[in-house]
């Protein structure tokens, strides 16, 4: 009996011991123990700036996929395939013949990356903006205004390749239709004035970089002179000039003589002027450049710089290893005037490593000579075509990472924005030249001003002042030769005229897929 | 309120009526137990009464008895591995001692009566489900590290392909084809009841030129010599028991455990093997890359500066980087006991090394098993302790990806003609081109240092206590810890340590714990005449835990330090992360025979994970089996069959493998969120997940119907079994609706759809006095094709390894075609200049009479299929007196592997920048100017055959010889001896990470080798 009581007890604790556990362990909550939500942050300024640097971080990704088709499609630069290196899929040869569709390797890689970089600093943006309507914050209004211009930037970008894409201010994921290329442009410019109030017209130096009125009013000038383009889904001349004259915007304004205020707008603000030497804008320490409106911040530290040297150079001539990818066309490199500094950040010739200064040689052990000309885009050697190495490398540099800056918007531009729209609501206008002359001074001794003023003359001026500053698909759209322009002959395998349709990007298949309320851009 | 809970109440209440009638009066069994061969008296055969907890073992003399037996007639029943179940009634009187003597038949198929499944064991009659078994102490190849091995070619529908011939590498298993695109497709382990979290034990390691090798088997940790059996749940209504973790199926491994039978006995293992490659890649050697160099330069093809970079040596960098590679174990275990209280500990050591230099493992384990028995053998304790420590030393060598490469990669093309090592005025080192993208490999691994370790605990404890006759509460407690760390150092000697910014040191460290609480309430009683209700009722409670911290540091002004001083480095960093996740579970499963003919299994899991999101936390997983013994009909009784089942199952069954968190909106501060301002950097925080509300389970259900068969008088037996299997709300990273803070994310859409046909056989092929030879099969043939990918119309996968291959991938996932099927460009041959041409259509630009030499995507084509029409497993072991000899054979054949190795290194122009290639280059018409592009002149057929393993042993009379030894053993093993394949790259068997679902990619991987070991087995 005794043995039977112990049994029981025995079993009875048992027994307590298994049901205890049902009751309380089936919570499961989750909270996250190295990452933070939404609900648990921006409780302070510092939380509050620390997500706004997130949202410039973005900033870094427009000089990817963005960058690179709009100067690979252009005849600013090729990649061509250099015996075992380059082919990748045919993506870089697809790039600049543009023979590109919404399936194929430029779309499922360039193109999907210019989308989800335009539209990851969208919802990083729209996640901010959201946040902080509870949060009091001093500078908030301040704060906020920035979001949205950098808001207005990134739906910039996704406007120019794509045209009209959704628009979307809030954080939930929808499946919007796209809006029109004409909303899309008009949302950008009213965004822009908007934040324009609430933005300070200069920052002090520990701020350099940050948004200003006259970032707000630069991408506005670019906006309005491409206004003949960037307005129209469809009407879009591929064969000849697109016009900002006898396009509206805000206000009723012509969008040449709103390109020309804006363009005003900083040029008497007080806060830009030109740097003394054209190279000041490029170097590691260009953050100083005084010409500098809206830039992509970089510095000397890992995953935080600039890489363009390994686009530029050659394997040999940089540590770690560059790449010796891209090139710049012969046709490009013989528009320049000899006497052109600014043709000077073109490599040519005999190379040199540009940390030591030795001679550089190929792999094979020759000596490295960059080439004008490029035989066949097929079939390259490694030293064939010059290089734009415009941002030379920072003698501070983390392996590839190199502080200079790159300036999406800098004065130079201005310059030429208010040239061209003085020159479209005059052709030949004497006022164009002289502001063309201004910003030619400091490139040429003995100076070498220009006598008359057209379209090509602009044209050119553009690409000796910005090549490689990833504005060349854009120029030659407005200019009506980006599809219809072929690669000189001399070169194989190179661009043919294509179709019209090319003036914008397809929507890559993946969105497609993603949103099926994507309409495909016609022709595709 | 849940059913399981409601179940669970039933059960306790059962069990108060139950302890009512408990007091009744007993009696004893004994007897002996006899092999029907020799005679002899059998030891250790377990004999048991169902319904009575107490079991007893035989001794030495083959006697038993067995006390507390209820009064009146009863079933003693045998168990002994390797020999057939015998029952017997008997008639038990008040106080009185029943005789019952046995004569056991050695077992023709060697399939053990009772079979372990989930959470308990069952009769092998009484299984519904899709079971295989292995015994672990047949089935061992030479030299296991993991337990995966043991299963390769012996489990129907379980492919296992090693990762490479790394010592230690990883496997990837797929049962029954696998049922996930982006989750993972590893089968749930459970080791002695416990599930195990199977995830990595030691942080990644940097890539450098490439991905970095995946890392080694977690489940490295047990010792293949301490497995007692293996089971394979396949179908969802063996492995439902399991739920949310079972839709790739369960393994479940059971450790070897004390016998008290025989008084203590103390055994010793010992091997040592020696392993070499068994394959090699076919570069041109020194002289023919020489005279190929000489003869282009002639030809004006190539520059005559490449002369200059001829050396006049003769390299053979395969050989100058692999070895003769030493292997040695030693495993000693003692075991023994009482009656009540047993245990068994073994201490194991391992020492491999890698056919690569430079390249080991390193493994010292220890175990402890107690089993204790009080109360009359109402309450069972049981303890399995096992700590592991094993040290890894890794080289450098590419799985994917790859510019400079590791050491395989420079295997291929380093310059033949150059030596290893030069003496110069700096004194002798290794000799480096200068060139940036090639590095010396036998430098490579000698100097790069990569060290991983891991010490991990297995631990479980469990109570069962009989609360009354057939019911049974159980309590397990399980804990898996491990530390692991990765230490590498890339020093200012190699190009490598100087190109990553003056040497690079780097210490990470991972810790995981997973805790496991089981409770369980089993109600099991024979109800008579043949009829049997066995009920399950249990809680689960796991919570996996895991966090890392890594450290690094870059600029060393001397190598000294190694990793061990990074406080020297000019520039730091560190990282740190942490995430945890909880499973909680309900169950409950009957099981019903009805007059030993009908056997019925229904199962009930409710699960909860906390990875899903709110409202999507809960699943049910129900399934529903049967089998029908038709040779217990009385119509069948003179037919062939000594046992004829017919089986039907259906169930479903759930997969849980994604990330913690992925269903919330994730802020993190990190390099990529942070932005100068100034040119101070300011510390970001970006929104890097997108919360996903509606995240819930990957859910598959599977019906399986089969028939299980032994002829012969059972010296044939066997199983032939049909599946169909669908998984649905497949969790695949898609692209998201922009804008989003992802440009993807999990979401439930998509179907697969598998099915396949398995066979086992197993026989006893002769029998006679002194010699037995069993010999068994495995076939399977499963076809498996994606349904719908939900919004996507495609997505690829397979990303193409090597230069110039940046953005190309291989295969692509797509409705209505199986996983693993490569996507490219359809060769056509060459033209005039040496160019390749691909097919394409008129309206491509660029194509002429139906060929380019710049194919479209609109011209891309399925081209090949990764899968297997069919695999097979033969094995064969004879016993032959003191002789024993086993052959184990593994053939797959129709599955297409592309040959990325081919494709980057069969290039001619690879010598335009000094660089070796694959002889075949050397008479394609391909010019020495034309990329490697990507189409269906890599793809190859991989059918093979493997003679995976011979042994030869034989028992030596040690009794007669020492008076001490009980047995003694000696064998000779070979491992990969032959292989048969039109393949012509390194091995038809190939894994690589690059991408979602790959199959099928061969990218310079680890040589397999070819190894034979010799091996002694002492019992004391």
């Amino acid at each position: 009996m005794k043995r039977l009581l112990v049994n029981t007890s025995i079993g009875a604790a048992l027994v307590t011991f298994l049901l205890l556990p049902l009751q309380g362990c089936t919570n499961l909550d989750e909270v996250p123990i190295s990452d933070i939500t939404k609900g648990n942050f921006f409780h302070n300024e510092a939380e509050v700036l620390a997500a706004l640097a997130g949202v410039y971080a973005q900033l870094r990704g427009t000089l990817d996929d963005y960058y690179n088709v709009s100067e690979i499609s252009t005849d600013e630069m090729v990649v061509p395939t250099r015996g075992q290196d380059w082919y990748d899929n045919g993506q870089w040869l697809e790039t600049h013949r543009q023979t590109w569709t919404a399936n194929s390797v430029f779309s499922l890689a360039f193109g999907n990356g210019i989308w989800n970089t335009g539209y990851g600093g969208i919802a990083r943006a729209n996640v901010f903006i959201e946040a902080l309507q509870n949060v009091t914050v001093p500078n908030k209004a301040s704060i906020v205004a920035e979001a949205r211009g950098l808001r207005a930037f990134y739906y910039y970008i996704l406007m120019d390749a794509f045209g009209g894409v959704p628009i979307v201010t809030t954080t939930d994921i929808v499946k919007n239709p796209r809006n029109t290329r004409r909303e899309v442009f008009d949302f950008i410019e009213s965004e822009l004035i908007a934040a324009r109030a609430d933005l300070p017209a200069t920052r002090p130096s520990s701020d350099n970089g940050r948004f200003t009125q006259g970032a707000a009013d630069a991408i506005l000038a670019n906006m309005y002179l491409n206004a003949g383009v960037f307005t129209k889904d469809a009407g879009i001349s591929a064969g000849a000039y697109n016009s900002c004259s006898g396009v509206q915007v805000s206000g009723g304004v012509d969008a040449c003589a709103a390109a020309i205020a804006s363009a005003d707008a900083i040029l008497n603000s007080g806060v830009y002027q030109l740097a003394d030497t054209f190279q000041q804008n490029f170097r590691a320490d260009n953050y100083s450049s005084p010409e500098n409106i809206f830039a992509v911040k970089f510095v000397d530290q890992a995953g935080l710089g600039l890489n363009f040297v390994m686009r530029a150079l050659h394997y040999s001539q940089f540590n770690p290893s560059p790449w010796n990818g891209f090139a710049t066309l012969a046709e490009a490199y013989n528009t320049f005037d000899a006497a052109d500094r600014r043709r000077q950040v073109i490599l040519i010739g005999q190379q040199y490593n540009v940390l030591t200064g030795d001679s550089a040689f190929d792999r094979a052990g020759n000596p490295l000579v960059f080439t004008d000309t490029i035989h066949d885009i097929t079939q390259a050697t490694e030293g064939e075509g010059p290089r734009v190495y415009k941002w030379p490398a920072s003698p501070a540099h983390v392996a590839q990472d190199n502080g200079n800056d790159f300036a999406w918007f800098r004065l130079g531009e201005i310059y030429l924005i208010k040239a061209e729209a003085l020159n479209e609501q005059s052709a030949g206008s004497a006022a164009a030249l002289v502001v063309l002359n201004t910003l030619r001074a400091r490139d040429f001794n003995p100076p070498q001003p220009l006598a008359v003023v057209d379209r090509s003359v602009i044209l050119n001026e553009r690409l000796f002042e910005l090549i490689g500053e990833g504005k060349r698909r854009q120029d030659l759209i407005r200019f009506g030769t980006y599809t219809t322009r072929a690669d000189d002959p001399s070169m194989a395998g190179g661009k043919q005229p294509s179709a019209d349709y090319y003036v914008l990007l397809p929507i890559p298949q993946t969105q497609l897929d993603a949103n099926p309320q994507l309409v495909q851009n016609s022709g595709y | 309120m849940k059913p399981v809970r409601l179940f669970l109440s039933a059960l306790i209440a059962l069990w108060w009526v139950a302890q009512l009638g408990a007091q009744a009066q007993t009696g004893a069994v004994a007897g002996q137990v006899t092999d029907s061969l020799t005679q002899r008296p059998l030891v250790g055969v377990e004999v048991s009464i169902p319904g009575v907890a107490r079991k007893a073992v035989t001794d030495q003399d083959g006697r038993f008895s067995l006390a507390g037996v209820p009064v009146g007639p009863q079933i003693v029943q045998t168990a002994l591995i390797g020999y057939g179940q015998q029952r017997k009634a008997v008639d038990v009187s008040a106080g009185g001692v029943a005789t019952v003597d046995f004569t056991l038949r050695p077992q023709a198929a060697l399939l053990e009566a009772v079979v372990v499944t989930g959470y308990g064991t069952q009769r092998r009659e009484a299984i519904t489900g899709s079971v295989s078994t292995i015994e672990a102490t047949t089935a061992r190849p030479a030299v296991t590290t993991n337990v995966d091995q043991i299963i390769q070619g012996r489990a129907a529908g379980v492919q296992i392909t090693t990762n490479s011939g790394e010592p230690g590498t990883g496997v990837q298993v797929l049962i029954r084809g696998g049922s996930s695109i982006s989750a993972s497709n590893s089968p749930l382990y459970v080791v002695d009841g416990v599930p195990i979290n199977n995830v990595p034990t030691e942080p990644d390691a940097m890539g450098i030129g490439g991905a970095p090798p995946p890392p080694r088997n977690p489940l490295n940790v047990i010792d293949p010599s301490d497995v007692a059996s293996i089971t394979v749940l396949k179908d969802a209504a063996s492995a439902a028991i399991y739920g949310s973790r079972a839709a790739n199926g369960v393994i479940l491994i059971e450790t070897r455990r004390g016998r008290s039978a025989g008084g203590p006995t103390i055994e010793y293992d010992g091997y040592a093997a020696t392993a070499s490659p068994a394959r090699r890649l076919d570069v041109l050697n020194g002289s023919e890359y020489d005279q190929f160099v000489r003869a282009q330069v002639t030809a004006g093809n190539l520059d005559p500066i490449h002369l200059t970079k001829l050396g006049g040596q003769n390299t053979d960098w395969e050989r100058a980087v692999t070895r003769s590679a030493v292997t040695h174990g030693h495993n000693l275990a003692f075991t023994g006991g009482t009656e009540d209280t047993r245990y068994r500990a073994s201490m194991n050591y391992l020492n491999q090394e890698g056919v690569a230099i430079s390249n080991g493992l390193e493994r010292i384990q220890g175990r402890l098993s107690a089993t204790h028995q009080d109360l009359d053998g109402r309450l069972r304790l049981g303890l399995n302790v096992t700590t592991s420590r094993v040290n890894n030393r890794y080289i450098t060598f590419e799985q994917t990806g790859g510019f400079e490469g590791g050491v395989f990669q420079n295997v291929a093309i380093f310059n033949p003609t150059q030596p290893i090592t030069v003496t110069d005025s700096l004194g002798t080192h290794f000799y480096e081109s200068g060139s940036t993208s090639v590095r010396n490999p036998v430098a490579l691994a000698d100097q790069l240092i990569n060290l991983g370790q891991t010490t991990r605990t297995l631990a479980n404890a469990s109570a069962d206590f009989d609360l009354a006759t057939g019911l049974t509460a159980r309590v397990n407690v399980g804990l898996d810890h491990s530390g692991g760390q990765r230490q590498e150092y890339y020093p200012n000697a190699s190009p490598v340590g100087v190109a990553l910014g003056g040497g690079l040191a780097r210490q990470a460290d991972l810790e995981n714990s997973t805790r496991t609480l089981q409770t369980t309430l089993a109600y099991n009683r024979p109800l008579g005449e043949g009829n049997t209700l066995d009920l399950l009722g249990g809680y689960e409670y796991t919570k996996n835990q895991s966090n890392n911290v890594t450290a690094q540091g870059t600029g060393f002004f001397t190598d000294a330090f190694t990793f061990n001083n990074l406080n020297s480095a000019q520039t730091r960093e560190t990282f740190s992360s942490a995430v945890e996740d909880r499973i909680v579970s309900f169950f409950s499963r009957a099981n019903i025979g009805l007059k030993d003919r009908f056997f019925v299994t229904g199962v009930l899991r409710d699960d909860g994970s906390s990875k899903f999101a709110e409202g999507h936390k809960w699943a049910l997983f129900p399934a529903l089996s049967g089998s029908w013994r038709l040779s217990q009909e009385a119509f069948m009784a003179n037919g062939p069959f000594s046992d004829l089942r017919l089986r039907v199952g259906w169930g479903l069954t759930g997969n849980p493998g994604v990330p913690s968190y992925r269903s919330l909106l994730l802020l993190q501060g990190s390099t990529g969120a942070t932005y100068p301002w100034g040119d101070t950097p300011h510390g970001g925080v970006i929104p890097y997940t997108c919360a996903n509300p509606d995240l819930k389970w990957e859910q598959s259900s599977q019906i399986d119907a089969a028939v299980d068969f032994s002829l012969l008088g059972s010296r044939l037996s066997g199983s032939v079994e049909y599946y169909n299997k669908h998984t649905k709300d497949l969790l695949l990273d898609v692209s998201v609706s922009q804008p989003a803070t992802c440009s993807t994310r999990l979401e439930n859409v998509g179907k697969l759809e598998n099915h396949g046909l398995e066979l086992s056989l197993d026989a006893v092929a002769m029998s006679r006095p002194g010699m037995i030879w069993r010999a068994g099969l495995v076939f399977s043939a499963d076809r498996g094709k994606v349904v719908s990918l939900g919004p996507n119309s495609f997505i690829t996968s397979g990303g193409v390894s090597g230069q110039g291959q940046s953005n190309q991938v291989s295969e692509r996932i797509m409705p209505g075609q199986p996983l693993g099927t490569f996507f490219g460009p359809v060769f056509s041959g060459w033209d005039a200049q040496g160019h390749q041409l691909f097919k394409c259509a008129a309206s491509t630009p660029g194509c002429v009479n139906g060929t380019t030499t710049t194919p479209a995507a609109a011209d891309y084509a399925i081209i090949g299929n990764a899968n297997p029409d069919f695999t097979l497993g033969v094995h064969s072991d004879v016993t032959w007196g003191r002789f024993d000899i086993s052959v184990l054979v593994r053939a797959s054949v129709g599955q297409d592997v592309f040959n990325n190795t081919a494709l980057v290194y069969s290039t001619k122009g690879n010598a335009l920048q000094d660089k070796n290639f694959l002889r075949p280059a050397l008479t394609d018409p391909t010019g020495i100017h034309e990329p490697a592009i990507y189409s269906s002149r890599w793809i190859e057929s991989a059918s093979f055959v493997r003679l995976q393993n011979i042994t030869v042993g034989y028992d030596l009379n040690l009794p007669v010889l020492t008076r001490t030894a009980r047995s003694a053993r000696v064998y000779v093993s070979a491992d990969n001896l032959l292989l048969l394949t039109g393949y012509s790259g390194l091995d038809p068997e190939v894994h690589a990470d690059a991408g979602l679902a790959t199959r099928g990619l061969d990218y310079l991987s680890y040589p397999r080798p070819r190894t034979v070991t010799g091996g002694l087995r002492l019992t004391f």
